[in-house]
């Protein structure tokens, strides 16, 4: 029961982390119609940028300041490049991402090299908990994410750059007509989506390792909560990220990972072919 | 009617298809000869993308699944049933076909992003299952097995192990899947196809059953991706899960996609130029992955019609500068 409860909660704030990734997949599919192959390697940059600002300022919490707005500026550029030119022909923004991924992948590579490296927690105490020691910094980057979850929502909802981007979603035409400056609101977009994704990275950096090929399996999830929260829709996207990974944990405490993988896969498929606006609501594109 | 740098070039090409594969192995030494039937495998699998997205408008993102069915076919049939050379052949292309027609059922009913999230979906789900069903599929490690002759006669047995006779039996089977393409693209079924890709609304109001077209196309997608899958097991003895991830599918649209989606010989250039550059680069520099990914950027942006789509635009535009020809007639894709 114990393992139970501890599984659980290990699921619980990694969905939490993972629903901040999916977030910016989100997004970024809403706004341009672009299926991010690439986003689970804008996480990875994230851990990567996460240890090399540790490496350089002795300071890992530097990094919660320095790698979303590193993260900002390629995810600004990287529209700029190379989703620009293409933005006519959404399908091709598949294969121009997968070239994305490759090169985000292989740049790590050359420099950070091949070794995977840990970071230590920077909150080194532990809580007993369930019967084991349990890692204050876990529920510090559960705390993390949610205020960044709902830094992100008040942004949506009450600035005007987020009023911007409700309103290109919603009628991109109408929007244009009013005034909005469309172009510069899909830079912001793909910039915020890639800076989620690397603030991802840094909160989950001392949990899980850094290596070149970390984003290759963050990826699948981000689709699954992206999927099953519904394409478009932000609440029902965190919330699917929760519930998946708190749904895997529990699985893992009775079957191997793989299997816990599997159903969350066999789930996402149901949802695709059932309820292709995804579980929550109606479709809210 | 055809002009006459048409005809010239179509002549070209139909001497350089008919002789220049045929000589290879008198041309170049053994590593290029096995880099040549690697090719040929892969544009194989490579027009398996190339049939759904070029002549049916469906991006498949996971035609690995069914060319890691026929992989696993052949090397289950030899290692485990102890099936000889051409049931197990028949067995790895029977799975693909199999689990095409099965998981085409439902992901035929999707379009566009949906269509390529669930083939990337199904393939993840048996990518997991085979690296955890170890017993049946060697898991991360795969399976390796001793090749069986192709063809024996009393004493005198062909197969694999000879370099020379492999590569012909690839050529073969390669050139051969190659021309069923270009029969079924010319088939009243192939302009079916290209009705459905061009647009899907008015296909169905002259007529056409939708759902079952784009059906069809994903099981005949799943053999030719079987057949290449199959005939990669033969080629390196062996199977794995690795070769079922998206990667494999991904790389496949990019080759399919850069060579020119939507002709018959878009899949072989893309694939061509992809794996020749490996092979250069790659004992210089470990990093090719670099050179693939700016490569399928490029692509996208500056040339989405892809090498052979280019190079059949400079030639219609080199036909109207001539004014050699009045241009009336209607161009088919063939």
């Amino acid at each position: 029961m114990d393992k139970l409860l501890l599984l659980a909660m290990n699921g619980l704030i990694w969905g939490l982390i993972i629903a901040l990734i999916a977030l910016g997949l989100s997004i970024i599919f809403g706004l341009l119609d672009i299926i991010n192959i690439a986003h689970g390697d804008f996480f990875m940059v994230g851990t990567v940028l996460a240890w090399a600002t540790l490496q350089a300022t002795g300071s890992f919490w530097l990094g919660f300041l320095i790698v979303p707005l590193i993260g900002f500026l390629l995810g600004a550029l990287i529209q700029r490049i190379v989703i620009e030119p293409i933005r006519n022909a959404a399908i091709l923004s598949i294969v121009a991402t997968f070239g994305l991924s490759l090169i985000l992948q292989e740049g790590v590579r050359i420099t950070f090299g091949t070794t995977p490296r840990r970071i230590l927690p920077p909150i080194s105490s532990t809580f007993p908990v369930f019967g084991v020691e349990y890692e204050v910094y876990r529920l510090f980057a559960a705390a993390v994410s949610l205020a960044a979850l709902a830094g992100f929502f008040l942004f949506l909802h009450r600035t005007k750059l987020g009023t911007w981007m409700r309103a290109v979603r919603y009628d991109r035409d109408t929007a244009i007509a009013m005034g909005v400056p469309a172009q510069r609101v899909y830079v912001l977009t793909f910039g915020i989506g890639f800076a989620l994704a690397a603030l991802g990275g840094v909160v989950a950096a001392p949990i899980t390792t850094v290596e070149f090929r970390t984003g290759v399996d963050i990826l699948p999830f981000c689709f699954m909560a992206v999927i099953i929260g519904g394409l478009g829709n932000l609440p029902g996207t965190a919330a699917a990220a929760v519930l998946l990974a708190f749904m895997e944990g529990i699985i893992q405490s009775f079957a191997d990972p793989t299997l816990a993988r599997i159903s969350s896969l066999v789930l996402m498929s149901v949802v695709l072919l059932l309820r292709p606006q995804g579980l929550f609501k109606g479709a809210r594109r | 009617m055809r002009t006459l740098i048409e005809r010239g070039v179509f002549l070209a090409f139909a001497v350089f298809l008919l002789t220049v594969p045929w000589v290879i192995p008198k041309l170049v030494n053994a590593f290029w000869v096995s880099v040549i039937a690697e090719i040929l495998i892969w544009s194989l699998f490579a027009a398996s993308v190339n049939l759904l997205f070029g002549y049916v408008g469906l991006l498949s993102f996971g035609q690995a699944l069914y060319f890691g069915f026929g992989m696993y076919g052949v090397a289950i049939g030899v290692a485990t049933l102890g099936l000889s050379f051409w049931p197990a052949f028949g067995l790895g292309i029977l799975a693909s076909v199999a689990m095409a027609l099965v998981s085409g059922i439902f992901a035929v009913r999707l379009t566009w992003h949906y269509f390529a999230i669930i083939t990337v979906v199904f393939s993840l789900i048996f990518y997991f299952l085979a690296v955890s069903v170890k017993p049946l599929t060697g898991g991360d490690d795969g399976i390796n097995f001793t090749l069986p002759p192709t063809f024996s006669l009393g004493a005198t047995q062909w197969s694999f192990a000879d370099a020379t006779f492999q590569y012909f039996f690839i050529l073969s089977v390669v050139a051969l899947c190659f021309y069923l393409m270009h029969r079924l693209v010319m088939s009243p079924l192939g302009k079916a196809f290209m009705a459905v890709r061009d647009n899907d609304v008015r296909a169905s109001l002259i007529g056409l059953n939708i759902y079952v077209l784009r059906l069809v196309a994903f099981v005949l997608a799943g053999f030719l991706a079987g057949v290449s899958g199959a005939l990669f097991a033969f080629f390196g003895r062996y199977a794995s899960a690795s070769y079922m991830f998206y990667h494999v599918s991904g790389e496949a649209v990019v080759w399919a996609i850069v060579g020119g989606a939507g002709t018959l010989f878009g899949p072989i250039v893309g694939t061509s130029l992809f794996i020749i550059i490996r092979e250069i680069v790659s004992t210089h520099w470990e990093h090719h992955a670099l050179i693939v990914g700016t490569l399928a950027i490029l692509a996208v942006i500056y040339a989405s019609k892809g090498v052979v789509g280019m190079w059949r635009d400079w030639l219609v535009r080199l036909d109207e500068r001539s004014g050699a020809a009045v241009k009336s007639k209607l161009r088919t894709e063939p």
